[in-house]
């Protein structure tokens, strides 16, 4: 009931998946007066559903459109998640945990890193972990949810590790109780406008047509309006991610203990996920077809998982890349219809979250859209994969195993610009390209170079310049610090059961 | 395994305004086994950053890691403080605005205050809500320093502070002798370069009658002469002369006292006028576009000269090349238009200490440090680019280039209320909307914020209502704070 549109904007949603019911609900929810929202999805078109490991961004998203967290932990049986361990990436043998928090603290304009590497130098560093209450209480599966204040307890963040398969339902019967209208069936044509180019109804199977202003491609990677349609050139990164397929394999939990963080393990052609779920523990071999095969891969899966398989193995096929313009026409893609990044750092569902968060600021209010607002959609969303695409690849190239010719390959391939340049400065001078914008900031560059042994060769001086014995007792301080606060915090299990106590109380 | 660096053993920062006094407190804290050694003479009044009388909230955490305390600022150096800046002209219609530092709105009172802003819903009387608690304050004319270890209901309140730049300089030419800092003064006659190319920088400069200084690092802070990296063979410079109109700035002699909370940045029918409230006097300034008359110009001044400086804006291709960092004036030469000459320089200072090198200095940190550097100064020009992009200003100064995304900001702000992240900006996000209020733009809505949901901002209403009435009960008038902080001070 406002002065400032005539009809709302008829908004197609093509895809039910996670994406399209994200984006579905989103706008629904924040943009009710300028928007009507109609879902087209098939259910004879299965969902990919990878990205049960989110980032702590989720938790805004959630909030934002209203919806209770411990409500949606329990439909989607989700768990806690303070960061990823990974393992046997730098070295075999070897593992860290990349947390979503800090370690130490900035000292008279020092990155903590170089007192650390100072440490380290002299003997008497503790691993870098351990200057993380992130990363201290992830290892002793405790959790609490970080304060709200400047204190030590407020250094870190959390996510939710769920099962994605829930997610989607989840978001879908949110969607459809705000307004979203759903339409079963599958698109046959696209009719557009001979002119402008642009789309004007999608028809369905049973010859119904979807007519709207603005088409919202989540149909995952069969891309269907922005790819198949509209031909937005892919640009393929596999050369530098060559992981393309993963075998996925639920199990049941081996042991009591709930890790509240995901684990990702390197395996021969890739990696493998142990993903803790309140109910089961999800798991699955990340690959690269060139290296390994589908039925390997399988094997592989089944003879590593801990507990006791709940279904075979599904194979899911995938391609590292991005659309060079998610928005063309009046079609946005939204997810795996846009770009895929594979699941190392969780980021497939914040990517989908990005693109419908920049989407909303830029929406086109008249249904009108401005190319400007086009280009400035499509420059924040390839700034955000390119630099979620560098940070993947350093995964893989800070690397010394020579044990399998996927690790020979990445170790030694030619990488992006980009990321060689961000590398060679940590290497000589133990400093980070610095960005406010994007995705991973200096914390999680630290923590995949030192995690991985990428040391650099110098680190600054001013550490040096001090007293030794006085350096290392700053930082046992801290770890006593940090050893009293996960002392104190409940274990991962107990606090998810208090939560569900109090949410079956409220009700 | 890494191994600290090889430390500088001696730098040499040339430049003795208030800039490089500082940078030479700066490098001797962070490096105590190097030799600092500041060279040089007051700088020419064209030096904006060293007689700048005042800087942005950035030099306040600045000050607080290199121990120059607020309190002897204000006792020793004239210090007042500076809530809002006040913007008249600009707009072209006689609507002014206000703007304060720090982004600490409640998200649905910016919705609801970008609506007010934005004309979209008229006050009967005409009257726009102030927008910040420092407004609200700065309106009644009170406010003392929050406690730093306390919560109150004025603890978000970000301010500047202002001082009187000779005795400012002595309070750290004092800090500066403490810590051991040595002086040469003179001018710089002669730079010998360490290898035939100059790729590898300077390897000594001789001072007239003094003789020669050798030294790992030199940090240039000679003003816009840029004395050390102007002579190095691989220095350029960005011209910005199509973006930025004004040709001269005339400093006006500094007038009466005034204790006020607010500083005006106006535009007159010559060009603008900058008014900086300070306990010595009021510093007024003047710049103009090409072809103003001086007689003119001065009458706009409304008051004698002390300087008429010519201004021919751009920037150093490269602010950091071989072993010379340029910093401030001798890195960016723009116009006065607030104080974003001082808090420029001290950014970059900051960044320079953050990227210290060794005796060895990496071709990479060096292209990081230049590349943060370029996006400072670039950030200022884009923001000064928004003043004369307002109508008053286009009609005064005529028609500009609008650097970098400037346009896109512009245009995001006017039909969305959005303002597009921007890497190093000297100003918050929050900060820009408020200037671009001030300066006459009129925002756009949110397309989220057309589902209003007036209950949400009732509430943010109410709640800035009541931190208004907190604050303006916990903050004594200023005027009578300022005296009796003054008054035993005077005594001993």
């Amino acid at each position: 009931m406002t002065a400032f549109s005539s009809r709302p904007v008829r908004v197609v949603v093509l895809g039910g998946g996670t994406a399209g019911w994200m984006t579905a609900a989103g706008i629904a929810r924040l943009l009710p007066e300028l928007a009507q929202v109609q879902l087209v999805e098939s259910e004879d078109i299965g969902i990919v559903g990878v990205g049960e490991a989110t980032l702590p961004h989720i938790r805004g998203f959630v909030e934002k459109l209203g919806i209770d967290e411990a409500a949606f932990m329990k439909a989607t049986h989700a768990t806690y998640k303070l960061g990823i361990d990974f393992r046997d990436f730098g070295r075999i043998g070897e593992s860290y945990i990349h947390p979503f928090g800090s370690f130490g603290e900035e000292l008279n304009g020092v990155g903590f890193h170089h007192y650390w590497l100072e440490l380290q130098r002299s003997g008497m560093a503790r691993p870098l972990g351990d200057y993380s209450l992130a990363v201290t209480a992830a290892s002793a599966n405790r959790f609490k949810p970080p304060a709200q204040d400047d204190s030590l307890a407020s250094t870190y963040g959390y996510a939710y590790q769920f099962d994605a398969t829930l997610f989607g339902p989840f978001m879908r019967e949110f969607g459809l109780s705000i307004g979203v209208e759903r339409h079963e069936g599958k698109v046959v044509s696209v009719d557009r406008d001979g002119e402008s180019g642009d789309v004007r109804a999608l028809v369905l199977d049973d010859g119904r047509r979807i007519e709207g202003d603005l088409f919202i491609d989540c149909s995952g990677f069969r891309s269907v309006l922005l790819g198949q349609e509209l031909g937005s050139d892919w640009e393929d990164w596999t050369h530098w991610l060559p992981c393309d397929r993963a075998a996925a394999m639920p199990c049941s939990h081996a042991t009591d203990e709930l890790r509240p963080y995901t684990t990702a393990t390197a395996m021969p052609a890739g990696w493998r996920w142990q993903i803790p779920l309140q109910h089961r523990m999800g798991n699955g071999y990340v690959f690269s077809s060139a290296h390994l095969g589908e039925d390997e891969a399988c094997e592989a899966i089944r003879a590593a998982a801990e507990g006791e398989p709940l279904a075979d193995p599904r194979i899911l096929r995938f391609r590292p890349g991005r659309r060079a313009r998610s928005w063309s026409h009046n079609v946005i893609g939204v997810g795996l219809a846009s770009g895929f990044l594979e699941p190392l750092e969780s980021t497939s569902i914040y990517l989908a979250q990005m693109a419908i968060t920049y989407l909303i600021e830029l929406f086109p209010e008249d249904g009108q859209i401005d190319p400007r607002d086009r280009d400035e959609f499509n420059r924040l969303v390839d700034m955000e994969y390119d630099r979620v695409r560098d940070f993947l690849i350093l995964h893989y190239h800070a690397t010394t195993r020579d044990d399998s010719e996927f690790w020979n390959h990445v170790r030694t391939m030619t990488v992006p610009d980009s990321l060689a340049e961000k590398m060679e400065l940590w290497r000589k001078a133990g400093r980070i390209e610095k960005y406010s914008d994007g995705l991973f900031y200096d914390a999680s560059w630290i923590a995949v170079y030192v995690g991985q042994g990428f040391l650099p060769q110098q680190h600054d001086v001013r550490p040096a310049l001090g007293n030794p014995q006085q350096l290392a007792g700053a930082a046992q301080n801290l770890r006593s610090a940090i050893e009293r606060e996960v002392a104190a915090m409940p274990g991962h299990r107990d606090f998810l059961h208090a939560e569900a106590a109090r949410l079956s109380l409220a009700t | 395994m890494s191994t600290p660096r090889e430390p500088l053993r001696r730098v040499v920062i040339v430049g003795a305004g208030q800039l490089g006094v500082l940078a030479a407190i700066a490098f001797r804290q962070a490096l105590p086994v190097c030799q600092t050694v500041l060279v040089g003479q007051k700088p020419s009044p064209a030096s904006f950053a060293d007689w700048s009388p005042t800087a942005l909230p950035f030099t306040n955490k600045l000050h607080d890691r290199l121990g120059i305390e607020e309190r002897d600022i204000v006792l020793k150096a004239g210090g007042s403080y500076q809530l809002v800046t006040r913007y008249e002209g600009w707009s072209g219609n006689g609507e002014a605005g206000t703007v304060s530092f720090g982004e600490t709105l409640d998200p649905s009172l910016k919705t609801a205050f970008a609506r007010d802003w934005g004309g979209y819903r008229q006050d009967p009387l005409g009257m726009r809500p102030a927008g910040s608690l420092s407004q609200v304050l700065a309106d009644a004319g009170r406010f003392a320093p929050p406690p730093p270890d306390e919560e109150t209901p004025i603890s978000q309140i970000d301010y500047a502070l202002r001082w009187n730049p000779a005795a400012y300089r002595s309070l750290l030419i004092e800090r500066a002798k403490a810590l051991d800092v040595q002086y040469v003064e003179g001018r710089v006659e002669h730079v010998s370069l360490l290898d035939t190319e100059g790729s590898g920088g300077i390897r000594a400069i001789t001072i007239a009658g003094q003789g020669e200084i050798e030294a790992d690092l030199f940090v240039d802070c000679s003003g816009p002469e840029a004395t050390l990296l102007a002579s190095m063979p691989e220095f350029a410079s960005v011209g910005w002369s199509a973006s930025l109109p004004t040709r001269t700035v005339y400093t006006g002699q500094i007038g009466t006292p005034v204790i006020a909370l607010d500083d005006r940045i106006s535009l007159g029918p010559l060009g603008w006028l900058t008014q900086t409230a300070g306990r010595d006097g009021l510093y007024t300034t003047l710049g103009v576009g090409e072809g103003v008359e001086r007689d003119a110009a001065l009458g706009a001044l409304g008051m004698q000269a002390t300087a008429a400086i010519t201004i021919s804006p751009g920037r150093a291709a490269q602010p950091w090349i071989g072993n010379v960092a340029a910093i401030g004036d001798a890195a960016a030469r723009f116009e006065p238009v607030g104080p974003y000459h001082l808090d420029l320089a001290h950014r970059q200072l900051d960044l320079l200490l953050e990227m210290l090198p060794g005796r060895e200095i990496h071709p990479l940190e060096r292209a990081e440090y230049n590349r943060r550097s370029s996006l400072m100064m670039e950030g200022v020009r884009e923001v000064l680019a928004m003043h004369f992009a307002s109508a008053g200003a286009r009609r005064v100064l005529g028609d500009m280039a609008l650097p970098g995304r400037i346009s896109d900001v512009i245009d995001q702000f006017q039909r969305r209320g959005r303002i597009p992240f921007r890497e190093e900006s000297p100003l918050l996000a929050q900060e820009q909307f408020a200037l671009l209020v001030a300066l006459g733009f009129k925002p756009g809505l949110p397309p989220a914020a057309h589902h209003r949901d007036e209950r949400e901002e009732e509430r943010a209403r109410a709640q800035f209502a009541a931190a208004s009435n907190a604050a303006l009960q916990f903050a004594p008038p200023y005027k009578q704070w300022l005296v009796s902080v003054l008054q035993p001070a005077a005594k001993t």
